[in-house]
C-alpha cells in the first residue's frame, strides 16, 4: 500500500509501542521514522533481537518495503510495500514461508503471532508462516507474551465478528516452554490465514453477557503429565464454584531436541523448553471471550497447584475487569475495527481496560496514523463500562479491489 | 487550584475523554490525573533537585517496563487474597451464567 514518496514519515520515539506502530504503518502504507530505541540503555542499546526478527517477517510478507537501520541501531525509518503474504516466488518454499527466530529470544512466538493476524485479512495472498527455530516459544513467557493456545483459543475466533472466518487455522506442531534464563525454546507453529478480506465488517458490541462456559488447556513439555492434572485440579478448585461447565484439556508432549553444538558428540541433541504452563478462557452467552495465561517460570520452584491457582485467579480478575473483551485482546479489536469501513463501530470495555496506558497510546497513535479520533461515553444500565466509538478509516485491502 | 483539583470526583469519562488526546500529558500522567491522585506527587518531585543530580540514568531500572506485555504484570499473592474473600466472590457471581439472579429465595 505504498503511497509513493510525497508523504514524510511519521515520527515516532522510544521502542513502547513499536510493533503496533509498524502493523499501522504496514496497513495505512504511511511510512515512519522511529528514533531514540533504548538508546539510554547502557547494556542493550537498539533494537532487540526479537524486534529485528520482526522486521524479517514483515520483510518477507510485503513487497516492496524498506527497511533502514542506522549505524547506532536506535533509528529506524520504514516506508511499507503492498502486503503479500505467502504468495509463491517471494521467499517462500511451496506456498509456505519459514521463519526461524534465533536461539536467543525471549519473547512468546505469540510476540509475532499477534500482529501477522492483523496484517493478514488484508494481505494479496493467503498468509501461510511456520514459526521455527531455536528460539520458537509456544507457552506463556514471563516477558509477559500469551501461549499459543491463548492465540488459537481467545484471539482468533474474534476475527469471524468481523467477517474473517474461514480457513484460519493455527497449528501447534511442537511445543515449548521457554529455555534456561527464559531464552529460546526450538517448538514450531504454523498460522494458516486463508480470509482476505476487502473490509473488515463493522463492529457494534456492546453486550458482554454472562460467562456460561471455561475451557483450558494444560500443556506440559518434558515433564511428567502429573502436573497437568494438579494444575487442573487447583484451577478447577477455585472456578467450579462460580461455573459447573468448566473442562481443562491436557496435553503432554516431549520436550523439543536440538543438536547440542558439541564438538566431541557432534550427533549429540539437548533438549530445549521443559516446564508447564496452563491457559483458561472464559465464554459469555454472547460470544465475548476472557482469557489467563500462566507458565511455569524457567527458573523453576513454582509447583503446579500454585500455576493453576494463579491462573485461575488472572482468569478472574479478567472477567472482574469488565467490557466485551479482555485487556489482551483489546488492541486486536480496536485496530481491525480502525481500519473497518467509514461507520461507527462500537465496542464496550471496562472501566480500567479503555484506562490503561497501551489503550491509550494505541488511541494517540491511531490519530497519528491518521484514523478519527475515538469517542467515549459511559455505558449506563448501571454498568461501569465506557464505550468507544470509531470511525473506521475505510483503507482497506488494496491487494482486493473487489472481494 | 491545587486544592479544586483534588476535590474532583475521580474515574469520570468526560474527564478521560478531555485528556485522551492531550499530547502534553504521557499515557501514565493521564491515568493518574484520571484516578485523582496527582497533586501530591507532583509537589514533592519539585522538592528536592539535589536527589534528581544523583539519580541512576534512566532506561536501566526502566528497561524491563519498557517493553511490551500483553499478559500485566500481577502480584499474585493480592489476588489471591482477593478472589478468596466471600464478598468479591459473590460481587464476580453476577457475571456468571450459572448463578442464579434472583437468588436469595432459594436458600
Amino acid at each position: 500500500m505504498s503511497t509513493g514518496p510525497s508523504q514524510p514519515p511519521l515520527r515516532f520515539t522510544g521502542s513502547k509501542s513499536l510493533i503496533n506502530r509498524l502493523v499501522l504503518s504496514t496497513l495505512t502504507g504511511r511510512p515512519i521514522r522511529i528514533s531514540q530505541v533504548r538508546s539510554t540503555s547502557i547494556s542493550s542499546t537498539g533494537f532487540a533481537p526479537h524486534e529485528v526478527s520482526f522486521l524479517r517477517l514483515l520483510d518477507s510478507i510485503t513487497n516492496g518495503s524498506s527497511i533502514d537501520l542506522d549505524y547506532t541501531g536506535t533509528t529506524l525509518v520504514y516506508r511499507p510495500g503492498l502486503i503479500t503474504g505467502s504468495a509463491p516466488g517471494l521467499g517462500t518454499a511451496g506456498g509456505v514461508l519459514r521463519h526461524e527466530l534465533e536461539a536467543g529470544c525471549t519473547r512468546g512466538v505469540s510476540y509475532f503471532l499477534l500482529p501477522l493476524c492483523l496484517l493478514a485479512p488484508f494481505s494479496k495472498a493467503p498468509v501461510n508462516v511456520i514459526f521455527t527455530g531455536a528460539g520458537c516459544i509456544t507457552s506463556a513467557t514471563p516477558t509477559g507474551d500469551i501461549s499459543v493456545d491463548a492465540v488459537r483459543t481467545a484471539i482468533l475466533p474474534l476475527f469471524a465478528q468481523f467477517g474473517v472466518e474461514r480457513n484460519i487455522e493455527l497449528r501447534i506442531l511442537k511445543r515449548s516452554c521457554p529455555g534456561p534464563g527464559g531464552k529460546g525454546g526450538a517448538g514450531e507453529v504454523q498460522l494458516i490465514f486463508g480470509h482476505q478480506v476487502r473490509l473488515p465488517k463493522t463492529l457494534h458490541l456492546m453486550n458482554p453477557g454472562r460467562v456460561k462456559k471455561i475451557r483450558g488447556v494444560a500443556y506440559a513439555t518434558g515433564v511428567a503429565a502429573a502436573n497437568n492434572a494438579r494444575m487442573i485440579e487447583s484451577a478447577r478448585g477455585v472456578l467450579n464454584e462460580l461455573c459447573k461447565d468448566t473442562f481443562i484439556a491436557s496435553d503432554v508432549s516431549p520436550a523439543p531436541l536440538l543438536p547440542s553444538q558439541d564438538r566431541s558428540n557432534p550427533g549429540a541433541k539437548r533438549k530445549l523448553g521443559i516446564g508447564f504452563g496452563i491457559l483458561l478462557v472464559a465464554e459469555t452467552s454472547t460470544g465475548c471471550l476472557y482469557s489467563a495465561d500462566v507458565g511455569s517460570p524457567p527458573e523453576g520452584g513454582e509447583p503446579p497447584e500454585s500455576v493453576g491457582r494463579q491462573c485461575a485467579f488472572q482468569l478472574l480478575e479478567t472477567v472482574a475487569a469488565g467490557g466485551c473483551v479482555s485487556k489482551i485482546a483489546a488492541p486486536t479489536m480496536l485496530m481491525l475495527m480502525a481500519m473497518g469501513d467509514g461507520d461507527v463501530g462500537r465496542l464496550q470495555m471496562g472501566r480500567n481496560v479503555v484506562g490503561s496506558e497501551e489503550i491509550i497510546g494505541l488511541g494517540r497513535d491511531l490519530r497519528e496514523f491518521g484514523c478519527s479520533a475515538w469517542g467515549l461515553r459511559d455505558a449506563g444500565g448501571g454498568s461501569e463500562d465506557i464505550v468507544v466509538s470509531i470511525v473506521g478509516r475505510g483503507v482497506g485491502n488494496v491487494g482486493r479491489k473487489i472481494a | 487550584a491545587k486544592s479544586f483539583h483534588g476535590h474532583r470526583k475521580p474515574y469520570r469519562t468526560t474527564e478521560l475523554v478531555r485528556m485522551f488526546y492531550n499530547e502534553s500529558l504521557s499515557p501514565a500522567e493521564v491515568l493518574k490525573r484520571w484516578k485523582g491522585d496527582t497533586d501530591e506527587v507532583q509537589e514533592e518531585e519539585g522538592g528536592d533537585e539535589d536527589d534528581d543530580f544523583f539519580k541512576k540514568a534512566p532506561g536501566e531500572d526502566k528497561a524491563a517496563e519498557l517493553e511490551d506485555r500483553a499478559i500485566p504484570v500481577y502480584n499474585y499473592d493480592e489476588l489471591e487474597q482477593k478472589w478468596t474473600d466471600e464478598d468479591n466472590i459473590e460481587a464476580i457471581r453476577r457475571r456468571f451464567a450459572s448463578s442464579n439472579l434472583l437468588g436469595e429465595k432459594e436458600n
